[in-house]
C-alpha cells in the first residue's frame, strides 16, 4: 500500500512540474498572439507589459495590416515561402533517397568512402561555406533567384544518413525479387522501393518543410529585392527604427506561426518521427 | 527509367514555373513611359522627399518621366546587402542612400559607384564643400549630402522652468553641468541622455574642440588627450545623475522616443537633423523644445559641430546612368531642392546660396513645432562655428567600435576607464 | 533482359544513384572550403585580390576575436550542461503515466522549435524590453530586483538571454531525442531491477543513462554543432546592431560582420577556416571517444 501511495504522490508532483512547466513555454506565445493585436509602436517603446497580456481592448484593425501596409506585401513573402518550401523539400526528399538507395543497397568501390564523407558533412555547418558560396552564386549569376536559395540545399547529407538508415530496413529479398521480375535497377528503385517509403518520406518532407520555412541565414544573403523576400526575411526587416514597419512586423510573426502550429497539431506523428528514427540509431 | 523521367519532368517544371511568374511579372507592359529608378534607403522620412522631388522633376522633364521606387530596408542590412550586391555586380539599385559611418566601406577596391563630378563642377561654389569631399575619393565625388548636420540642443521647457533653470544663461559645458544637478535636484530627471550604443553624445563635443576619430590623414587618434577628457567627462555626468544612459541605448531606439515623449529628460544634443525626430516620434513635447547652439568647452570655443550624413550615390549597375545621376543632381543639388530639404526634413541645406532665401525664414511644421521663431537664423549665426570631421576609411572600423565598445565600456558598464576604453578601441583599429 | 546487361548495369547504377551526391559535394562543399582556404591568404576587394600570406590570421589575434571565440565557447558550454540533463530529466519523467497527457506535455513543449527565429528573438525583445513596464522587468522588481535594460546590461545578461532563448527552443528537441531512446531500453531490465529491489535513482544510474549513451553523444554532437554555429539568435536579439561590448558577438556573427558588412572577405575566409577546424576536431574527436565509428562499420 505504502509504495501505491509514494507512486501516487510522486504522480501529482510530476503533473504539477510539467504543468507549470508547459504554462511557461506557452507565454511567449500568448503574448504574441495578445501583442499581435496593439499597437506596434507603443510595443517597441514599452515591450509587452502587464497590461499586455489582459486580454481586453484588442486592437482587431492590426489584423488589416497584413492586407493593406505595403499593398499587402506580406502575402508576397508567404507566398515565396510557401514556393520555395513546397520546392526544396520535393527536390530534397527525391535526390537525397536516391543517393541513400544507391549507398544502401550496392557493394561498390568508393561506398565506405561516400558514406563516410555522408557523415563528415553532417557536421559542416553551412554558415561557415557562406561566403565562397555566396560567390559562387554571383558566379553562376543566382544571386537574387530562388534557385539560389534552395540549390546548395537539395542534397542533404543529413537526409540522405535518414533514408539510408531506413532502406536499410527493408529485406533484400524484395530488391532480389524485383530482379527477377526483370526491372531494371531504377525501376527497382522507383516501382519497389519507393511505394513503401512514405513514412519516412513524410517524416523527412516534415522536417525539411519546417528547415525551409525558418531558414534565414542563407536567404538574407541572396535574396535582394523586397518582392522576393520569404517571411523570416521580410519580418526581418521591419525591425528597424528608421522605419514604420512595427505594425506589420508582429500581426506577420503571428500569422507566420500559427500555420505551422496548426498543421502540428495535426500531424505530429510525423514531426517526432522525422526527428528521430534517423539520428539516434549510432 | 520512365519514373525518373517524369519525376525530372516534374521538378523542372515546378523550378520553371517559379521562374516563369518571375519574368512574367518584369515583362508586365509598362502603363506610362516613365523609365523605374529604384532607390534604397535605410530612413523611412527620406523617401517622401525623393517622392515629392520626383513629381516636380516629371513635371520639368516631361519627355524624361521617371518612377521612382523607393524600398526602406533596416540600416545595418541595408548597407550590408548593397556592399555584397555591388561587389556581386548584380542586384544593385540605381540610387541608393549611404550613411556617413559606411561610407568609406564603398571607397575600397574598384569603385563601384558613379562619380558626379560632371554635375557637380557647374554649381560646385554653392556648396559646402567640406560636405561634399566626405563622399569623396581622389577628386572624385561620389554622393550628394543632406545637410551640414550642425550640432545644437534640444531643451525640454517644460521641465527646465520646473527647475527654474534659464537656457540662455548655459554658456558653457561647465554651467550645462551645474544647471543639470540642480534639474536632477529639482525634478527628479536627468538634465539629458547619453548614447551608449552608437556615438552622437561623443563624436561632436570632441568636434567641437577641434578633435575627431581621425586625423587628416585618415590616422586613428581615437584615444587622443582631448578625447580621453571629453568621455570622461560624459561619465561624470551619468556618475552624477545628469545624465543616464538612454533608453534602448541610443537616440533612434523607440524605447527612447517613448521615453522623451513621456517627458523623461531635459535636453539632448543632437544635429539639426533630429529635429524631425521629434515631430515624427515625439508629438506630446509640441511647443516644449527650444533649440540653441551647443555651450562651448572653452570662452571661445565653437558652439557647434558638423554631425553626420547620408550620401547619396547612383550606383553602376543604374539601368539608366545618366538619368538616374540627373534625377540624384535635381533632388539633392538644385535650389529647390535644397530649400525643400529645409521645409520637409528640417534639414540644414549643404547649398549655402539658398540660406538667404526668404523661404528659409519663413514659417514651416518645425517652427510650429518648436518655441524658436526663427530656427535657421540661431543656425546662421553659429555657421563659422561647425567645425568638421574627417571621413576616412578607417572611419566604419572606428564607429563599429565606439558603437560597440568603447560608449558601453565605459559609461554603462564602466568596467574600463575611458582612457581604457579609447585605448584598446584606436589600437584595434589601426 | 540478360544476365550480363543486369551485371552491367548493377555495375554503374551505384554511382548513378550517388551522382547527385557527388556533384553536390563537389560544387557546394568541397569547391566552398577551398575557395575559402585560399581566400584566407588574400585579401579581396572588388576587382582587387591581393595574396597576403598570414597577415589574416595574424590580424585575428586581436581582442574582438577572442571575445568572439569565448562567447561561442560559453554558449556551446552552457546550452551542453543545460540542454541535456533537463530535456534527459524530463523525458524520463514523460516515459511513463498516461500517455495522452504524456503526449500533450510533450507537444507543448516541442512546439517552441518550429517557431522561426525571427519571430522567437522578437518575443524575447519584447518580453525582455527596456522600458520598466516590460513583463520581466515587471517580475524582477516584484521579487525584489532591480529593473534592467537587458540587452545593454552586460555579458551575463547577455548569455541569460541567450540561454533563455536556446532552452525555450530546444528542450523539446531534445526530450524526443532522448524519449526515442528510453523506448529502446527492454523493459524486461527495468523489471529485472525491480525483483532485486532497486531504487529509482538506482535504476536511472545504472541502466536508463548508460544505455541512454548513444542519444547523449547524438545529442552533444547537435549540440556543439549548433552552439558554435550559433548567429541568427544574437543577430535577432540586437536587430543586426553591433551588440554591446560585443556580449553577443559570435564566430559565424564575426565571420559575418568581416565578410558582408565590412566586405574584408579575406579576413572573414581565415575566420571561417578556423570555425571549420573547430567543429570538425571536437564533434570528431566525440564521436570517436564514444566509439560511435566502430559501430558505424559493423553494420
Amino acid at each position: 500500500m505504502a509504495r501505491i501511495y509514494m507512486g501516487k504522490r510522486k504522480m501529482l508532483g510530476k503533473h504539477v512540474l510539467l504543468i507549470v512547466l508547459c504554462c511557461i513555454y506557452l507565454i511567449p506565445l500568448y503574448s504574441l498572439t495578445l501583442a499581435a493585436f496593439r499597437p506596434g509602436r507603443d510595443l517597441l517603446r514599452y515591450g509587452i507589459t502587464l497590461k499586455t497580456l489582459i486580454p481586453t481592448d484588442l486592437h482587431l484593425e492590426t489584423f488589416r495590416g497584413l492586407f493593406t501596409i505595403r499593398d499587402g506585401i506580406y502575402f508576397t513573402w508567404f507566398g515565396n515561402s510557401v514556393v520555395l518550401m513546397l520546392i526544396q523539400t520535393v527536390l530534397a526528399l527525391f535526390f537525397s533517397s536516391f543517393v541513400a538507395y544507391g549507398l544502401s543497397v550496392y557493394q561498390f568501390k568508393g561506398r565506405k568512402i561516400v558514406t563516410t564523407l555522408v557523415i563528415f558533412l553532417m557536421l559542416v555547418p553551412i554558415q561557415i561555406l557562406i561566403l565562397p558560396l555566396y560567390k559562387l552564386m554571383i558566379t553562376i549569376n543566382l544571386i537574387d533567384t530562388f534557385f539560389g536559395v534552395f540549390l546548395p540545399m537539395i542534397v542533404s547529407p543529413f537526409a540522405i544518413f535518414f533514408f539510408k538508415q531506413y532502406i536499410d530496413g527493408i529485406p533484400r529479398d524484395l530488391i532480389d525479387a524485383g530482379r527477377i521480375d526483370g526491372l531494371s535497377e531504377y525501376g527497382i528503385y522507383f516501382r519497389i522501393v519507393m511505394p513503401i517509403m512514405p513514412p519516412a518520406f513524410s517524416a523527412m518532407a516534415i522536417f525539411m518543410s519546417m528547415q525551409s520555412w525558418n531558414n534565414f541565414l542563407w536567404p538574407l544573403i541572396v535574396l535582394r529585392s523586397g518582392t522576393k523576400f520569404t517571411l523570416p526575411i521580410g519580418l526581418n526587416t521591419l525591425l528597424t527604427p528608421y522605419a514604420s514597419g512595427y505594425d506589420l512586423l508582429i500581426i506577420g510573426a503571428l500569422a507566420a506561426t500559427l500555420p505551422i502550429i496548426i498543421v502540428f497539431i495535426f500531424f505530429q506523428r510525423y514531426f517526432i518521427s522525422g526527428l528521430t528514427s534517423g539520428g539516434v540509431k549510432g | 527509367m520512365k519514373r525518373i523521367l517524369l519525376l525530372m519532368v516534374l521538378a523542372i517544371s515546378m523550378v520553371s514555373m517559379v521562374f516563369g511568374a518571375g519574368s512574367a511579372e518584369s515583362a508586365k507592359p509598362e502603363a506610362t513611359k516613365a523609365t523605374e529608378v529604384s532607390l534604397w534607403t535605410f530612413q523611412d522620412i527620406h523617401l517622401p522627399f525623393y517622392e515629392k522631388m520626383a513629381e516636380k522633376w516629371n513635371e520639368q522633364n516631361p519627355n524624361r518621366q521617371i518612377k521612382l521606387v523607393g524600398e526602406v530596408l533596416p540600416y545595418e542590412d541595408m548597407h550590408t546587402k548593397l556592399l555584397v550586391s555591388l561587389q556581386a555586380g548584380t542586384g544593385a539599385p540605381d540610387i541608393v542612400d549611404i550613411e556617413i559611418a559606411k561610407y568609406p566601406n564603398f571607397l575600397k577596391g574598384d569603385i563601384q559607384l558613379a562619380p558626379l563630378n560632371d554635375l557637380i563642377d557647374p554649381v560646385r561654389d554653392n556648396f559646402i564643400t567640406a560636405r561634399l569631399d566626405i563622399y569623396s575619393k581622389d577628386g572624385k565625388n561620389y554622393g550628394l549630402p543632406f545637410h551640414v548636420g550642425a550640432e545644437v540642443i534640444y531643451y525640454n521647457m517644460d521641465i527646465l522652468n520646473a527647475a527654474g533653470v534659464d537656457p540662455y544663461k548655459i554658456k558653457t559645458w561647465d554651467d550645462y553641468m551645474a544647471a543639470g544637478k540642480i534639474v536632477k535636484a529639482k525634478t527628479g530627471k536627468p538634465m539629458t541622455t547619453l548614447e551608449v550604443t552608437e556615438h552622437w553624445s561623443f563624436w561632436p563635443l570632441i568636434a567641437q574642440q577641434g578633435s575627431d576619430l581621425l586625423d587628416k590623414d585618415g590616422n586613428v587618434i581615437l584615444d587622443n588627450d582631448i578625447n580621453v577628457k571629453t568621455l570622461q567627462f560624459l561619465k561624470d555626468m551619468m556618475n552624477s545623475g545628469v545624465a543616464i544612459a538612454a533608453p534602448g541605448g541610443f537616440h533612434h531606439a523607440e524605447e527612447y522616443y517613448g521615453f522623451m515623449n513621456d517627458g523623461g529628460a531635459a535636453s539632448i544634443w543632437m544635429p539639426m537633423w533630429y529635429m524631425n525626430r521629434f515631430t515624427d516620434y515625439m508629438p506630446d513635447l509640441d511647443g516644449k523644445i527650444l533649440i540653441l547652439p551647443m555651450p562651448r568647452f572653452t570662452e571661445n570655443g565653437a558652439r557647434s559641430a558638423g554631425m553626420g550624413g547620408t550620401g547619396t550615390s547612383v550606383t553602376l549597375q543604374a539601368r539608366d546612368l545618366q538619368l538616374s545621376k540627373d534625377f540624384l543632381m535635381f533632388a539633392k543639388g538644385s535650389e529647390e531642392g535644397n530649400i525643400l530639404l529645409w521645409e520637409d526634413l528640417g534639414f540644414d541645406p549643404p547649398r549655402w546660396d539658398v540660406w538667404d532665401d526668404p523661404a528659409m525664414n519663413a514659417p514651416n511644421k518645425f517652427t510650429k513645432f518648436f518655441i524658436n521663431d526663427d530656427i535657421f537664423g540661431m543656425l546662421l549665426e553659429i555657421k563659422d562655428e561647425i567645425m568638421g570631421v574627417n571621413i576616412k576609411e578607417k572611419l566604419p572600423a572606428v564607429i563599429d567600435r565606439l558603437k560597440s565598445s568603447v560608449m558601453i565600456q565605459s559609461l554603462q558598464q564602466q568596467n574600463k576607464t575611458p582612457y581604457q576604453a579609447l585605448k584598446e578601441a584606436s589600437d584595434l583599429s589601426r | 533482359m540478360s544476365a550480363k546487361r543486369i551485371h552491367t548495369s548493377m555495375q554503374i547504377a551505384p554511382y548513378v544513384f550517388i551522382l547527385p551526391f557527388i556533384a553536390s559535394f563537389l560544387i557546394f562543399y568541397l569547391y566552398p572550403i577551398i575557395s575559402t582556404f585560399i581566400m584566407g591568404f588574400q585579401q579581396v576587394y572588388p576587382g582587387q585580390v591581393e595574396f597576403i600570406g598570414l597577415q589574416n590570421y595574424q590580424k585575428l589575434n586581436n581582442p574582438e576575436f577572442k571575445v568572439a571565440l569565448f562567447n561561442s565557447f560559453r554558449y556551446t558550454v552552457y546550452t551542453i550542461a543545460l540542454l541535456i540533463p533537463i530535456p534527459l530529466f524530463l523525458s524520463v519523467l514523460l516515459n511513463s503515466g498516461n500517455r495522452n497527457m504524456n503526449t500533450v506535455y510533450r507537444s507543448i513543449l516541442y512546439i517552441p522549435s518550429l517557431v522561426s527565429i525571427v519571430v522567437a528573438g522578437t518575443i524575447m525583445r519584447l518580453l525582455f524590453a527596456s522600458s520598466t513596464k516590460s513583463i520581466v522587468n515587471t517580475l524582477v522588481v516584484f521579487f525584489g530586483g532591480e529593473a534592467r535594460q537587458w540587452l545593454l546590461a552586460g555579458p551575463s545578461q547577455a548569455m541569460i538571454l541567450l540561454l533563455v532563448l536556446a532552452l525555450w527552443r530546444w528542450v523539446g528537441v531534445n526530450i524526443i531525442y532522448f524519449l526515442s531512446g528510453l523506448q529502446s531500453i527492454p523493459e524486461e531490465l527495468y523489471e529485472a531491477a525491480d525483483i532485486d529491489g532497486a531504487s529509482s535513482f538506482q535504476k536511472l544510474k545504472r541502466i536508463t543513462i548508460p544505455l541512454l549513451k548513444p542519444t547523449t553523444i547524438f545529442v552533444t554532437t547537435i549540440s556543439i554543432f549548433g552552439g558554435f554555429a550559433m548567429f541568427e539568435e544574437s543577430f535577432i536579439l540586437w536587430a543586426g546592431k553591433p551588440s554591446p561590448n560585443n556580449v553577443g558577438l559570435t564566430m559565424v556573427g564575426h565571420l559575418y560582420n568581416k565578410g558582408f558588412q565590412e566586405g574584408e572577405m579575406g579576413m572573414a575566409s581565415a575566420i571561417g577556416i578556423i570555425l571549420l577546424i573547430i567543429v570538425f576536431s571536437l564533434s570528431l574527436t566525440f564521436l570517436k571517444m564514444f566509439g560511435f565509428f566502430e559501430n558505424e562499420g559493423r553494420r
